[in-house]
C-alpha cells in the first residue's frame, strides 16, 4: 500500500513540474512598468501611532513587492529593515527618517537628513513584525543579489504564504536565473494551487504536500478532506487519503526517531558529565564531591579559549571547540593532579574526611570562579555548525549541538576505554584499583598512578565541560547540578566499570525522555528513579559489577 | 551518635558559612535594621544576590539625607542558600536575635510560604519584591509587587487582543510548583470566562532545575502546527530552565513569529549569555523594565552603576531587573511609612500604610489602601531586543488596583 503510494506520488511529482514548466510560460512577463511606490504615504502609515495604520502600511509593501522596480524594491526593503531594527525616527510631523550606521537620511529620499531630537522610534508589535518578516522576504526574492539569500526569502514565504500576493512567485520565477531558486518557487507554486480551480493542479499540490511530511500539511490535508467542496471529487478524495495516510505514517517514524535522538543525546549528556567520576569514584574510590566543578572548569577554559582566538586568531574563532580539546584536558587535568596532590593524597584511608575535603574544595574553587568571572551566565559564540539542524524525516530534526554531544561522548568512551585497555598506564591504573598491595609489590609506582588516574578523571570532566557548553548555561555554580546524576549513573553502571557507566547513561537517558511525553517530566524522574532502585535492588553491585577481589 | 551523611555535612557547612553573616555585632543603638533574606549560593544566587546590593544602596541613600526619624538604616545579609526551610530559619533568626524592624525578602512563592508563619508568629514585617500568584494576604507581609490581575492579565489580553497576535491556543510550560500552577489555574478560569474550550490550551510542568526541553519543544512545535488559530507559550519555568528552554527554543527553529513566547518570570538577567537575535519579540511582563523612559529611571540605572563600581558588588552595573527595583521600593516605602508612623513598631508602620505613596523608578507613582497589604503598581510588557534586553512594547496608562484574590481561580 505504501509503495503504491509513493510510486504514484512520484509520477504526480513528474506531473507538476512539467505543468509548472508550463505555468511559468504562460504567465511570464510581469515585473515592469507598474506605478511607483507611494513613498511619503507609506512612510506616514509606518510613522503613524496607531497598530492599524502600521499594519496596513506593511500589508500594502507587501501586495506591491512583485510590481515595483527594482529601485523601489531596494529603497522598501531598506525602510522594512530599518522598522525592524528599531532605526525608524518619526518625526513629530510624521515625517519619517532613518537612523542608518552611516548617519541619518530622510526615509523617503534617502537623503541626509537629521531627524529632529523630539522623533519617536516605533517598536513594531508582533503582529507588525510577522509581516514585516513577510516583506522583508518578499523584497530579497527579487532584491537580494546573492541566490543563497533569495533561496532563504522563498522558503521564508513558502512557510507564512499567507497574505503574500498571488502573483509574487510567478513573477518572481521569470526574473530568476539561479537553478535552484526556481526550483524552490516552483514547488511554492504547486502547493499554492491547492486551492485553484484546475483539478489537475489540486491534485499536484496534494502530491507536492504529502511528499513533505510535517504535521503542518497533515493538519492542512485533513481540514481539506473534511471540506466537501474537494473531497466531492472521487480523484481528489483518492488523493487527499493516499496523502494524509502517507504523511501520518512519516510522522509516526519521525516522532520515534526524535524520541530515540533525544534520549541518546540525554544519555550522552549524563555520559560526559559521568566519564570522569566513573574514574575517579568507579576505579579510584574517591568520593569526589568536587566533580561537578571539574566539569565547570572545563567550561570556562572552553569559554577562554573562545576568548584568546577571538582575540588573536579571529578566523580561526569557528573551530574553538575543537581547538579548546587538548588545552581543556590538560588544564583541568592540572587541576586535577594539583588537587590529589594537595588533599586527596593525604585522605585515601579516611573517605569521610574525603568527603569533607572535596565538599570544600567544591565551595573553593566555585568562589574562585565567581570572584574571577563573575556569576552570570557565559555567552559563547556558538558557531553555525553547532546552531539549529536539519530535518530529516516527518518533523523529526537533528540538531547539530545535540548531535557533537552524542559524536563526542562516543570519542571519549572510545579514547577512555583504548586507554585503559591497551596502554601500560590503562593496564597499571586496572592493577592499582585490584590490589594496590600487590601492585606496589611487582613495582608499580601506585603515588604516581593516583595523581596520573585522578588528573585523567578530572580532565575528562573538563572534556565534559567542553561538551554541554552548547546545551547548558555556563555560570560558577553549574556543576552542582550535575554531582548528583552523575554518582547515580556511576553506581548504577556498577562501580569500577567504564562500559557500565556508558550503558547506565544512555538507559537513564533513554527512559527518562521515553517517559517524559506520556506522563510529564516530572513524573520521568520519578518512575526513572524507582526504575534505578528496583535495578539495584536485583543487582546490588550494579549494571556491569567489576570483577577481582575488594 | 547520628551519622554524618551528606545532607547533615551540606547542612552544616551552610550554617557554618552563613554563621558570620548571622552574628555581626549589634553595635551602635542609633541604627535601626532591616533583614535580608536572599540567597548568595546555589540555583537562586545570580538573580537573589544583586537584590542584597540594592538593598544598602537603599540603606545609604536614606542614611546620606539624615536615615529614618533620627536613626541610620543597617542592613543585615543572610544566605540562606537557595534552600527553601533555611529561609523561615534565617528569618526567625533575624527577627527574633537581630530584632530587625522588617524583613526583605524571598524571590520564589515557596520561599516566602516557608516564611509567612514564621513572620506571622512574630509578628514581623516583610517586604516581598515579586510579582506573583496572589491568592494571601498576610497583615505581616507587604506585596510590593504585582497579583496576576494586575500583571499577567493584562499580559494576555493584550496578546489574545487585535494589537497582540489574536492568541486563540495556549501552551502553559512550568516548573512544578505553587506559582506556576496558580498561574495557570487562574488563567484557565480566565480563559473559561472568555469562551474557549479546554481544547485550545495545554499545560505541561518540569522539575526545579530542568534543562533537557527537546522533547517539550518538540511538543510545542506539533502543538503549533495542529491549526486551530494562533497559538503562544506561556512560560513559567523559573531560574536557570529559562535560558536552556530559549536555548532549545530557537535551535529548533522556532521563532517568535510562529509561537511567541510569553516569559513570566524572564529578567534581562536571564538573558545573559544568549544570542537573543532569534529571540527578537519574546515577551515578558513586569512593574518596571529596565527601558521604562523617564529622568527617575535614568537616575536609578546611574546610581546602581556607580553603586556597582564603588561596592564591587560581583554583578553587572549595566542591568536592572524589576526586583531590584521593587527591593529598592520595599526600604524607600518602609522608611516612608515609618517615618509617617513616627515609630519602628510593626503595628504603627502597618497603620501607615493607607494612603503610602512613592515615585518609583518605574515612573509610575506607587500607592498603598487601606483594604490590603497590596501595592498598586504599573504594567509593563517588554519584547526582547537583539542586545539581551527588554524594550517596552505596552505600559498601562495607570496603576490598576490589585486584587489579591482572583474571581479566576
Amino acid at each position: 500500500m505504501i509503495g503504491g503510494a509513493a510510486a504514484s506520488l512520484r509520477i504526480c511529482r513528474l506531473g507538476l513540474v512539467i505543468w509548472g514548466a508550463l505555468m511559468c510560460l504562460v504567465l511570464s512577463g510581469g515585473r515592469a512598468d507598474a506605478a511607483a511606490y507611494d513613498r511619503a504615504r507609506l512612510i506616514g502609515q509606518l510613522c503613524s501611532a496607531e497598530a492599524s495604520d502600521v499594519l496596513h502600511g506593511l500589508n500594502g509593501m507587501l501586495a506591491e513587492a512583485p510590481g515595483g522596480s527594482l529601485a523601489d524594491g531596494r529603497w522598501a526593503l531598506g525602510v522594512a529593515q530599518a522598522f525592524s531594527a528599531k532605526a525608524l525616527r518619526c518625526g513629530p510631523d510624521g515625517h519619517g527618517f532613518l537612523a542608518l550606521p552611516s548617519g541619518e537620511v530622510d526615509a523617503v529620499s534617502l537623503a541626509p537628513a537629521a531627524a529632529p531630537a523630539d522623533s519617536r522610534a516605533p517598536l513594531p508589535s508582533l503582529r507588525a513584525r510577522r509581516v514585516l518578516e513577510q516583506v522583508d522576504a518578499a523584497l530579497r526574492v527579487f532584491v537580494a543579489a546573492k541566490a543563497a539569500d533569495r533561496l532563504d526569502a522563498v522558503r521564508t514565504l513558502a512557510r507564512h504564504s499567507e497574505g503574500v500576493p498571488a502573483n509574487l512567485a510567478q513573477t518572481a520565477l521569470a526574473g530568476e536565473h539561479d537553478p535552484e531558486v526556481a526550483r524552490a518557487l516552483r514547488a511554492w507554486l504547486v502547493e499554492a494551487g491547492l486551492h485553484a480551480p484546475d483539478v489537475a493542479a489540486r491534485l499536484a499540490a496534494i502530491a507536492a504536500l504529502g511528499g513533505d511530511a510535517r504535521a503542518q500539511t497533515a493538519n492542512q490535508l485533513m481540514s481539506l478532506r473534511a471540506d466537501p467542496a474537494y473531497a466531492a471529487d472521487p480523484r481528489v478524495a483518492a488523493a487527499l487519503d493516499a496523502a494524509i495516510a502517507h504523511v501520518r505514517f512519516w510522522l509516526r517514524i519521525g516522532d520515534a526517531l526524535s524520541l530515540l535522538y533525544n534520549g541518546l543525546s540525554a544519555g550522552s549528556v549524563l555520559f560526559m558529565s559521568a566519564a570522569g567520576l566513573a574514574i575517579i569514584f568507579g576505579l579510584m574510590g574517591v568520593i569526589n564531591l568536587a566533580q561537578g566543578e571539574f566539569i565547570m572548569i572545563g567550561a570556562y577554559v572552553t569559554f577562554s579559549v573562545q576568548q584568546t582566538l577571538g582575540a588573536f586568531a579571529p578566523s580561526w574563532i569557528a573551530w574553538y571547540p575543537l581547538v579548546a580539546v587538548p588545552v581543556v584536558f590538560l588544564l583541568t587535568g592540572a587541576v586535577g593532579v594539583v588537587v590529589e596532590v594537595a588533599v586527596i593524597r593525604h585522605l585515601y584511608r579516611r573517605p569521610l574526611m574525603t568527603l569533607l575535603a572535596t565538599w570544600a574544595i567544591s565551595l573553593l574553587l566555585i568562589n574562585l570562579v565567581r570572584v574571577t568571572f563573575g556569576t552570570q551566565n557565559l555567552q559563547f559564540r556558538t558557531p553555525p555548525y553547532l546552531t539549529g539542524g536539519v530535518r530529516v524525516v516527518g518533523d523529526f530534526l537533528v540538531t547539530w549541538n545535540h548531535l557533537f554531544a552524542i559524536g563526542f561522548a562516543l570519542l571519549a568512551f572510545a579514547a577512555t576505554q583504548a586507554l585503559l585497555r591497551l596502554t601500560d598506564l590503562g593496564l597499571f591504573i586496572r592493577a592499582v584499583t585490584q590490589n594496590r598491595a600487590m601492585a606496589g609489590c611487582v613495582g608499580v609506582s601506585t603515588r604516581r598512578i593516583d595523581m596520573a588516574a585522578f588528573g585523567f578523571g578530572a580532565g575528562l570532566a573538563g572534556l565534559g565541560g567542553l561538551a554541554l557548553s552548547p546545551i547548558y548555561n555556563v555560570n560558577p555554580t553549574m556543576g552542582t547540578g550535575f554531582i548528583i546524576d552523575s554518582f547515580m549513573v556511576v553506581v548504577l553502571g556498577g562501580v569500577g566499570s567504564l562500559f557500565g557507566t556508558a550503558l547506565a547513561a544512555l538507559g537513564i537517558g533513554l527512559v527518562n525522555v521515553g517517559i517524559e511525553p506520556f506522563y510529564g517530566a516530572v513524573a520521568a524522574k520519578v518512575i526513572a528513579l524507582l526504575m534505578i532502585i528496583l535495578l539495584i535492588q536485583w543487582r546490588p553491585e550494579g549494571l556491569i559489577p567489576a570483577l577481582g577481589r575488594r | 551518635m547520628t551519622r554524618i551523611t551528606r545532607r547533615t555535612t551540606l547542612q552544616m557547612t551552610a550554617a557554618a558559612l552563613a554563621m558570620p553573616a548571622i552574628i555581626r555585632p549589634a553595635w551602635a543603638a542609633d541604627t535601626v535594621k532591616l533583614g535580608c533574606l536572599f540567597s548568595s549560593s546555589g540555583t537562586m544566587a545570580n538573580l537573589e544576590g544583586r537584590l542584597n546590593y540594592v538593598a544598602r544602596m537603599a540603606a545609604e541613600e536614606i542614611n546620606a539625607s539624615g536615615g529614618v526619624l533620627g536613626r541610620q538604616v543597617e542592613i543585615v545579609v543572610t544566605n540562606p542558600a537557595s534552600d527553601w526551610p533555611t529561609y523561615a530559619q534565617m528569618g526567625r533568626q533575624l527577627l527574633q536575635e537581630q530584632k530587625v524592624a522588617a524583613l526583605l525578602g524571598c524571590w520564589t512563592s515557596v520561599s516566602r510560604k516557608s516564611v509567612l508563619p514564621v513572620v506571622e508568629q512574630n509578628n514581623g514585617l516583610l517586604f516581598y519584591p515579586l510579582h506573583f500568584e496572589g491568592e494571601e494576604n498576610s497583615k505581616n507581609v507587604v506585596y510590593m509587587n504585582s497579583p496576576p490581575s494586575s500583571s499577567v492579565l493584562p499580559a494576555v489580553d493584550y496578546l489574545m487582543g487585535p494589537d497582540g497576535v489574536g492568541a486563540k491556543r495556549f501552551f502553559m510550560l512550568g516548573s512544578d510548583y505553587v506559582w506556576p500552577r496558580t498561574i495557570n489555574k487562574i488563567l484557565k478560569g480566565y480563559w473559561t470566562t472568555k469562551g474557549i474550550a479546554p481544547a485550545a490550551w495545554r499545560e505541561e510542568y518540569v522539575p526545579f532545575g530542568f534543562s533537557n526541553f527537546q522533547n517539550l519543544v518538540n511538543q510545542i512545535r506539533s502543538f503549533t502546527s495542529a491549526g486551530g488559530g494562533q497559538p503562544i507559550v506561556v512560560l513559567t519555568v523559573v531560574g536557570s530552565s529559562i535560558p536552556d528552554f530559549l536555548r532549545e527554543y530557537t535551535n529548533q527553529g522556532l521563532k517568535p513569529t510562529d509561537i511567541p513566547v510569553l516569559g513570566l518570570d524572564m529578567v534581562e538577567a536571564d538573558l545573559e549569555g544568549l544570542n537573543t537575535t532569534g529571540l527578537v519579540g519574546t515577551l515578558n511582563c513586569w512593574a518596571y523594565l529596565q527601558n521604562a523612559p523617564g529622568p527617575r529611571n535614568q537616575k536609578f540605572l546611574a546610581d546602581w552603576a556607580a553603586y556597582v563600581k564603588k561596592s564591587g558588588a560581583p554583578f553587572s552595573g549595566t542591568t536592572v531587573i524589576d526586583p531590584m527595583v521593587s527591593t529598592y521600593d520595599s526600604v524607600r516605602m518602609w522608611a516612608l511609612a515609618a517615618q509617617k508612623a513616627g515609630s519602628f513598631d510593626v503595628p504603627q508602620v502597618r497603620g501607615a500604610f493607607a494612603g503610602l505613596t512613592f515615585d518609583d523608578p518605574s515612573g509610575y507613582t506607587l500607592s498603598m489602601n487601606a483594604d490590603n497589604n497590596y501595592v498598586a503598581r504599573g504594567v509593563f510588557i517588554g519584547s526582547v531586543n537583539d542586545k539581551q534586553g527588554f524594550d517596552v512594547l505596552w505600559q498601562s496608562k495607570g496603576t490598576p488596583k490589585p486584587v489579591p484574590f482572583s474571581p479566576y481561580s
